[in-house]
């Protein structure tokens, strides 16, 4: 072979589905495949696997059998990648191609590296799939394709039309960020329409909002494809390189901790008001370290990665902004995923409290809420990494449980301002003692169940580890994290749920 | 100009409309506020405009997903 045609096979590579197609990407502001490796990649750091890959049934027009696969470094640390390559076939998944991802997986699994799948695709490739031929040839004959053990943090990007095996690995993935104008879904609007015969809109069906905030399958969304490729490296930097290993550290922001001074102003005094505890989080977290997850689904739990005196923390916090914190069915599944998440990679909960408790009623009971709350709890009780709760306000019943009382994390603290009961103290009144708001007696009730929910006798037994002023709150969970530390495995947990689902 | 409802979040009951009708609001600004869970949930705009109706009354019971004003943008 000459060397010409080894440069000519190479350029021809190279120019993915050519020059007509990338420009009308160009044009329409977004990122092709090699694009997008080089944007996720520290500079000149990926090495391509499989470059000559093709569909020997259509070479001349199969560059790379449609999906780029190889490895690179994220600040630093080696991260293998699949990029899915539009512009070749609709990226559609093939022979070649999938003996690409396999490979990547088994490398990135056994020698420890995050998987990172950036996804567009339209779904299988015909007519190669056709006939039992076709499905006996290609679909599956890999028991392993779709299994998450979790040994590694895969991260996903959907950045166009994603269908089939594209969307199973964004399902799949700890993480995934779905770009403004993308579409996730089984198969085609085209296809779902003539399966059901009405006309499907795709964005209806699989866009970004249906996926930030009645799925929940997109952790993060953004507006074009370079935000959504940095969200991925931000993502990763909280996160290990795999289950054996501790997250890494980071040197502590100046300003850390300065709002901590007038964090109890965050507060209102007013036990029925509503507050936004995210901006309690920030105050507490290292500067600016705060990376929320699933901001806009099951909004009544706020979820996020965030730093500790440079170290990583999961924080899953209670948010009265959202139906007075009261916990609804998605909450239930982003808490339960979110611990998943946490466990599975190390990272040590911090859960922020305050809860009037789950929300109930019919629809609630219809949408499983006793599943979805025994699935929380679960996952709570099966965390290996270390857990603290900081009781800031509310905490009833079952919800007190989910949250971490009940020697469900390692150590509770409350603040002053805590209360804690079986139920809240107007509903107490009614039952206990048969009154309601405005009948004789039911001031002088209420006020001793309020005085009786002040976390005082609860601190008094031990049952609360510590009581603390709001101010103390960063200084304290810094100290009893690192108290927490898991010494004698080198921070690595048992990841008890590594095989948990993906979503419920 | 184009119109568009806001919706409640929660079930519950209108315990105070903080606003009127023709006030110019801003994304993040509270319309009213609801009694649930004997909590006050605030019913928060998600982008801005002027209110045109309010579609309940102080008082009123209000469910999960039901519109509560319309405001134009």
């Amino acid at each position: 072979m000459s060397i010409n045609t080894y440069e000519a096979r190479k350029a021809k590579a190279l120019a993915m589905g050519g020059p007509e197609k990338l420009a009308r990407r160009r044009a329409a502001g977004i990122l092709n495949a090699r694009e997008r490796i080089d944007r996720l990649f520290d500079a000149g750091s990926f090495i391509e696997s499989g470059l000559f890959g093709a569909s020997l049934d259509d070479p001349d027009r199969s560059a790379g059998d449609g999906k780029i696969a190889g490895f690179g470094r994220i600040e630093g640390r080696d991260v293998a990648a699949v990029a899915n390559d539009f512009t070749v076939m609709g990226a559609s998944s093939a022979a070649t191609n999938g003996r690409k991802i396999g490979h990547i997986k088994r490398v990135a699994t056994s020698r420890g590296m995050p998987i990172v799948f950036l996804g567009e695709s339209s779904g299988a490739r015909m007519p190669d799939h056709m006939g039992s031929r076709g499905m006996g040839a290609l679909l599956g004959n890999d028991p392993t394709q779709y299994v998450r053990r979790r040994e590694v943090p895969w991260a996903s990007a959907t950045l166009g039309l994603s269908y089939g095996s594209s969307s199973w690995y964004s399902v799949l993935s700890d993480f995934n960020v779905i770009r403004k104008g993308a579409v996730l879904a089984v198969s085609s609007a085209q296809l779902a329409s003539l399966a059901i015969k009405e006309k499907v809109d795709p964005e209806e069906m699989g866009g970004w909002q249906v996926h930030a905030e009645v799925t929940g399958f997109a952790d993060a969304v953004a507006e074009t494809d370079e935000e959504a490729l940095d969200l991925i490296r931000t993502f990763l930097s909280y996160l290990p390189s795999h289950h054996r290993a501790a997250p890494p550290e980071r040197a502590v922001p100046a300003g850390s901790g300065s709002g901590m001074a007038d964090i109890a102003r965050l507060l209102p005094e007013k036990r029925t008001q509503v507050y936004d505890v995210r901006r309690i989080i920030r105050a507490i977290v290292d500067a600016d370290s705060f990376f929320e997850l699933k901001a806009r689904f099951g909004k009544v739990i706020g979820t996020g990665l965030a730093r500790l005196g440079g170290r990583t923390v999961g924080i899953l916090a209670n948010n009265p902004l959202f139906r007075g914190g009261a916990m609804d069915t998605d909450s239930c599944e982003k808490a339960t995923s979110f611990l998943v998440l946490c466990d599975s990679f190390n990272i040590p909960v911090v859960l922020l409290v305050d809860t009037p408790g789950f929300l109930i009623g019919i629809d609630a009971e219809r949408k499983r809420a006793p599943g979805k709350i025994m699935n929380f709890m679960q996952a709570l009780q099966l965390c290996t990494v270390p857990k603290i709760s900081v009781i800031l306000r509310k905490t009833y019943g079952q919800a007190y449980l989910n949250m971490g009382g009940g020697r469900n994390s390692d150590e509770v603290a409350a603040w002053p301002s805590a209360e804690v009961s079986f139920m809240d103290p107007t509903y107490a009144v009614k039952i206990v003692h048969g009154l309601s708001p405005g009948e004789a007696g039911f001031d002088e009730a209420f006020a001793q169940m309020n005085k009786d929910s002040e976390p005082w006798d609860i601190a008094a037994m031990y049952a609360v580890q510590s009581v603390i002023q709001p101010h103390e709150t960063r200084d304290y969970l810094i100290r009893m994290l690192d108290v927490h530390r898991q010494r004698l495995t080198n921070g690595v947990g048992e990841h008890l749920m590594q095989a948990w689902p993906t979503s419920f | 100009m184009a119109n568009y409802e806001v919706k409640a979040e929660v079930s519950g009951s209108v315990w105070k409309i903080v606003t009127e009708v023709g006030q110019a609001l801003e994304a993040g600004d509270t319309l009213m506020i609801i009694e649930s869970m004997k909590m006050e949930i605030p019913v928060i705009v998600e982008q801005g405009g002027t209110v045109q109706r309010f579609l309940v009354d102080e008082s009123a019971a209000v469910n999960e997903g039901q519109a509560v004003a319309v405001l134009s943008t």
